[in-house]
């Protein structure tokens, strides 16, 4: 016992020895890069380990779409403007919108030498409509290549919406490097051959990394590495951007209203996309229970909440305007209706009104304080998930501000899987979550996955995005419209969008809350070029794709 | 040899019940993979089509109406086979292929961690005990309160200080990962050094416990007589407390080391989610957060089978050492 107790201690004493000679090495081949470009190391939230795949189609994909591999255009969602061309260079729809002409790039060839032509967008689109599981965008067109630069993709029913899935969603892949695999939806991609101005370097379950591509069609872009991390999660992530060693995060962080002095060298942008709601189970016919199946009393909570307060204690001021119609107020400035009662949310609550809403519904209120109908207390569940505590805070002020109007809410934390099951089979009263964009800077698409009779199901059954139950024929004829029109044309398409918004207006199944800040941090210390309020040529997310591979083409080391 | 048999058939049974709650636990959970993938793709607010989820239904397979029982027998077929299945979370990547590239860093963190925590409790804990009514006994409550301390605070402050503050060790990761692991210097040096601070967190945390148990059996034993007749003999001091006191101390000690060591396998979840550590854990938290359960399956299995077969060890060595548990009961 003493003679092996002796040497398990001699050696743990080697070892603590081992490591501070390794400690010292460590310290001076650290500095050793610093003549080269530097290195852009980015972080999206990945929280554990990476597994290898480029397959762009997966959706366990860990990178690589936009970096490596090409849309045939880049649609800006956070400005209103037309899409850039990337592999593509023009479109133009016939006019009932059954069919798509593109023109193709010329001059641009695969990372390992092979010509880009025609034939590679006209397989990967066959690729997608054969194998259904890797459709993840709905494409059902049919597309013909007329020459090595020309493609037309017909479609049965008019399809100028589904446009911008098919132009700058979907990644252009070589047919002579798939054209082998035998199940492409599964096949795991370990080296990627793309058109895109990054290359993989190299891969390590740890980070991976890209390197320009000298040969790209645009020109070599100048950040020649862009390395990506994974972590634990955004805690690992906040501290090594405290510790200088990640460029690029989005996310929140603490202390977000002050970054260039906590994070020296960092600046944040905050951008406004995605519309924070209490979702509603809105349709009694559909099954939904509860007070908030009454409009009434999804009014008076809107008018109830104090913005300001809510946007201070839980956002840390990053929230911004929402609009009742859920159009984007900083995009879609123009296109919000006039006939609307509010263009935008109040900020400051209105409990008079809010108490006449009620009052002319037929509540009245008790001796406790909250309003009652027919005996029953209005009295409401609101869910949110453990662990989200900007959206915890949230809902407790929230909670706070609606007992001052009478209404009776009670917060409930979930954890995340039993939130989303929640969602889906419409278990719920109320629910803080956040809407979505679609493909394209156009208000069609938050439209139809949020408020279509097509996207929803009965409660209990599983639905699209609509998981408010919210059904209504005028909403449903104005977006079936809209599909028929060619978006360029703003003002035949306008009635029906004005349509759209007093309707939601009204009904409000999703109450609206503020207008969630994307919060970007960048080192703007080593690279210039970000995207900022001033110049949104992108989403400013270093897990919005394409959209990054859009601001590393614009970064350019500092000082160079 | 008939309580060795009746020993492996009870572990058999054990493992059967084990792998049998592994396949329903994780089907009672809510929602399906493609329910938290949909989920999880919208969260990142960048525009997922309905259609998704139709497509991903398909992809992943979730959309079988295969009864409950037909999938628990193939899955015990595919079991037996070694096959686990295909991870939904890490999509298409064979479950075994994530496991076989996380369990070696924990493993090798929380392996040498534990072994360094059992061996500095015992021989504190013995030396402890043998100077026992000194100021070293103030060891015991001063260990104990840095196990009582809620683990995640404690890696923190560690982080904090020793990490943040002083930059004497790197925050996050399990390499520096500039370097390509393999068997060379410069990545076991770097992986050596990002395993300190983790190491230390899970050593200090720890060690309290063995130390106040060999501590009090270490008392207890002095009080035996064959110690008082090896100082009788006039036997050296060092000789009493190494050869015929703390021999007998430790005996709890190691039955309690061999099961510690079965949970090596599950890891540290904490561990690996403060220091941003690759490892079973974070996969294991992966898993359940994205309803992955042919991972979550086999993680399962992997650290039950570790926890059985550690056990089995004790309950065989202890037969060797002590014959009379061999007949007894």
């Amino acid at each position: 016992m003493l003679s092996t107790e002796r040497g398990v201690r001699a050696r743990a004493a080697a070892i603590v020895a081992a490591v501070a000679v390794v400690a010292a090495g460590c310290g001076s081949s650290g500095n050793a890069a610093k003549d080269e470009s530097p290195t852009l190391v980015a972080y999206t939230g990945q929280s554990s380990d990476y597994q290898i795949n480029f397959n762009p189609f997966a959706p366990t994909s860990i990178g690589g779409t936009g970096t490596i591999f090409q849309t045939l255009f880049f649609y800006n969602i956070v400005r209103d403007e037309e899409p850039t061309p990337r592999l593509g260079t023009q479109f133009a729809w016939n006019a009932d919108g059954t069919q798509l002409s593109i023109t193709l790039r010329e001059g641009v060839s695969w990372s390992d030498g092979e010509k880009f032509t025609a034939d590679d967008v006209v397989f990967t689109l066959d690729m997608i409509s054969k194998h259904k599981g890797m459709n993840s965008t709905g494409y059902a067109g049919r597309a013909t290549a007329v020459d090595d630069t020309h493609v037309t993709i017909a479609f049965d029913q008019p399809s100028f919406v589904d446009g911008p899935s098919v132009l700058g969603k979907t990644y252009i892949v070589p047919a002579h490097k798939w054209k082998d695999i035998a199940d492409p939806a599964v096949a795991v991609v370990k080296e990627p051959v793309g058109t895109g101005p990054y290359l993989l370097e190299e891969f390590k379950p740890q980070a991976y990394t890209l390197k320009a591509n000298p040969a790209y069609w645009g020109g070599e872009p100048a950040v020649k590495k862009i390395r990506y991390l994974a972590l634990s999660g955004n805690q690992a992530g906040t501290t090594a951007l405290k510790a200088g060693q990640i460029d690029w995060q989005t996310g929140p962080v603490p202390d977000v209203k002050d970054v260039e002095k906590s994070y020296p060298g960092y600046k944040a942008v905050i951008t406004p996309v995605n519309q924070i709601a209490l979702v509603t189970c809105s349709s009694a016919p559909l099954g939904c229970q509860g007070p908030q199946t009454d409009p009434a009393v999804r009014q008076a909570i809107y008018h109830a909440i104090d913005r300001t307060q809510l946007n201070a204690l839980a956002f840390e001021g990053t929230g911004r305007d929402v609009s009742p119609s859920f159009l984007l107020p900083d995009r879609d400035g123009e296109l919000i209706s006039a006939k609307l009662r509010q263009r935008t949310a109040p900020m400051q609550p209105d409990p008079a009104r809010a108490r006449q809403i009620l009052e002319g519904a037929g509540y009245a209120k008790g001796s406790d304080g909250f309003y009652a109908k027919g005996g029953k207390p209005l009295s409401l569940t609101l869910k949110t998930v453990s662990g989200w505590t900007d959206y915890i805070t949230a809902v407790n002020t929230i909670g706070q501000q609606l007992k001052q109007a009478g209404i009776k809410l009670t917060p409930q934390q979930l954890s995340w899987n039993e939130f989303v099951d929640a969602k889906d089979r419409g278990e719920y009263q109320l629910v803080i979550d956040s809407l979505y964009q679609g493909p394209a800077p156009d208000p069609f698409y938050v439209y139809n996955y949020f408020f279509s009779t097509a996207q929803t199901a009965k409660v209990g059954a599983k639905p699209g995005p609509n998981v408010s139950r919210f059904s209504d024929p005028q909403v449903d004829q104005a977006l079936d419209a809209l599909k028929r029109i060619d978006p360029a044309d703003t003002a035949a398409r306008q009635p029906h969008l004005e349509t759209i918004q007093t309707r939601i207006e009204q009904a409000m199944p999703y109450i609206p809350v503020l207008t969630q800040g994307t919060i970007n941090v960048y080192h703007d210390a080593k690279f210039t070029g970000w995207p900022t309020d001033g110049d949104r040529y992108a989403f400013p997310a270093v897990w919005a794709h394409p959209d990054n591979a859009e601001v590393f083409l614009r970064l350019k080391p500092a000082g160079r | 040899m008939r309580y060795y048999l009746r020993k492996l058939a009870f572990y058999l049974v054990a493992l059967w019940a084990a792998v049998t709650l592994n396949f329903f636990i994780p089907r009672m959970m809510p929602g399906d993979p493609v329910d938290i993938l949909m989920a999880k793709l919208q969260q990142r607010g960048s525009g997922v089509d309905p259609s998704a989820r139709r497509a991903y239904e398909l992809l992943l397979g979730t959309d079988s109406d295969e009864p409950l029982l037909r999938q628990y027998l193939s899955y015990l077929g595919n079991l037996v086979r070694g096959d686990f299945g295909i991870s939904v979370s890490d999509f298409p990547t064979p479950v075994s292929t994530v496991i076989a590239t996380s369990l070696p860093w924990t493993v090798a963190l929380v392996g040498i961690a534990t072994v360094m925590a059992v061996l500095f409790g015992i021989v504190l804990g013995v030396f402890v005990g043998w100077r026992r009514g000194t100021w070293l006994d103030s060891l015991v409550p001063a260990t104990t309160v840095l196990s009582a301390v809620p683990y995640f605070w404690l890696a923190l402050i560690l982080v904090a200080v020793l990490g943040s503050a002083l930059g004497w060790f790197p925050l996050l990761g399990g390499y520096d990962v500039v370097l390509t692991p393999g068997w060379n210097a410069d990545f076991l040096g770097s992986a050596l050094y990002h395993g300190v601070l983790p190491a230390l967190t899970i050593v200090i945390s720890s060690v309290g416990g063995w130390l106040l148990g060999t501590r009090n059996m270490m008392v207890s034993t002095m009080a035996e007589d064959y110690v008082l007749t090896a100082r009788a003999k006039g036997l050296r001091e060092r000789r009493v407390m190494v050869w015929y006191a703390a021999r007998n101390a430790v005996l709890p000690s190691v039955a309690g080391f061999a099961i510690s060591l079965g949970f090596v396998v599950a890891g540290s979840i904490v561990t690996e989610q403060v220091f941003a550590y690759p490892g079973i854990g974070s996969k294991l938290l992966q898993a359940v957060q994205n309803n992955d359960y042919a991972l979550m399956q086999a993680i399962f299995l992997v650290i039950t089978v570790a926890v059985l077969a550690a056990n089995l060890a004790v309950d065989l060595l202890y037969g060797i050492i002590d014959p009379r548990i061999r007949t007894g009961g």
